[in-house]
């Protein structure tokens, strides 16, 4: 399984990298902005994204916009300091398929992630 | 949209946010001292990870660690024993002053007080540096103390 992880944070990346290793997977890739993210997806297939919202270059949330609209349907958990419910609804709306707020909880994220995976085993 | 100043009103949900980042993701309890103003020539901590807000109302949040400090908190973070303060450690003291200032701005969001933008974090490092401000602004600082040692949350925001 391989997993991107996109975060301008070196420390932020290192970190969701630890979670999806607990969570099962053993390839990570890293991006540092949406853009990276975007180019990423055109090459390999991923398991799960996991997408902060403020980067440079490219926001995430128009990254995930970008990716659906190539029709990737790889799930995206967005990963973000953006707490407020109108970005939730927003990100949900764009095709996020799930949403951890910064700061979280190593264990709830690991869960998450976990979650996240199974449903779109279900769905395949 | 109407400018709001910011007042000491809203200084705690930004120490709400202290409390929790350091509860959830370090595991550690942050005690909380008196917040006080501070004077103008105030010396800055060796560590200052800072982001402007804008929007409806204008300010700074900066969170102010003595070195070993940064570099103890950073390495809890990753889960590791960390040594020097390098771009690791300055990288993860802007990620902690981005979530600090991203929780509080949702909190006061919610209480449909100041809707804020914040500004990417800038880390500013060294012993001997000065950080000046507009002379109608005012800096409050927050001390606090905690396993991994002593540091402190400065508000600067125009004065009503």
């Amino acid at each position: 399984m391989r997993a991107l992880v996109v975060d301008d944070s070196a420390v932020m990346r290192k970190m969701l990298t630890t979670a999806l290793e607990r969570a099962g997977i053993q390839e990570v890739d890293h991006a540092k902005d949406g853009q990276e993210a975007v180019d990423a997806c055109k090459t390999t297939d991923f398991e799960i994204i996991l997408m902060d919202w403020n980067m440079p270059n490219m926001l995430g949330i128009d990254a995930v916009r970008e990716i659906r609209g190539s029709g990737k349907s790889t799930p995206i958990v967005m990963v973000t300091t953006e707490a407020e419910r109108k970005r939730v609804i927003e990100a949900l709306q764009a095709g996020a398929n799930n949403y951890i707020i910064k700061p979280f909880d190593a264990n709830t994220i690991v869960e998450k992630i976990k979650v996240v995976i199974d449903k779109a085993k279900m769905v395949t | 949209m109407a400018t709001v100043k910011i007042n000491v009103q809203h200084i705690n949900p930004f120490v709400d946010a202290v409390h929790e980042l350091f509860d959830t993701m370090l595991g550690v309890a942050a005690k909380r001292g008196n917040p006080r103003r501070l004077p103008k020539d105030a010396k800055p901590q060796e560590v200052v990870g800072m982001i402007g807000i804008s929007g409806s109302a204008r300010g700074v949040v900066a969170a102010g660690f003595p070195k070993d400090t940064s570099i103890r908190v950073v390495g809890k973070l990753l889960c590791c024993e960390l040594t020097e303060f390098d771009d690791i450690v300055s990288d993860g003291i802007a990620e902690v002053v981005n979530m600090i200032a991203g929780n509080a701005k949702a909190k006061l969001a919610e209480n449909h007080e100041a809707p804020l933008d914040l500004s990417l974090p800038t880390v500013l490092s060294g012993s001997d540096f000065r950080i000046e401000s507009p002379a109608d602004c005012i800096w409050i600082e927050v001390p606090f103390t905690s396993a991994l040692g002593e540091f402190e949350l400065r508000l600067m925001f125009e004065a009503e």
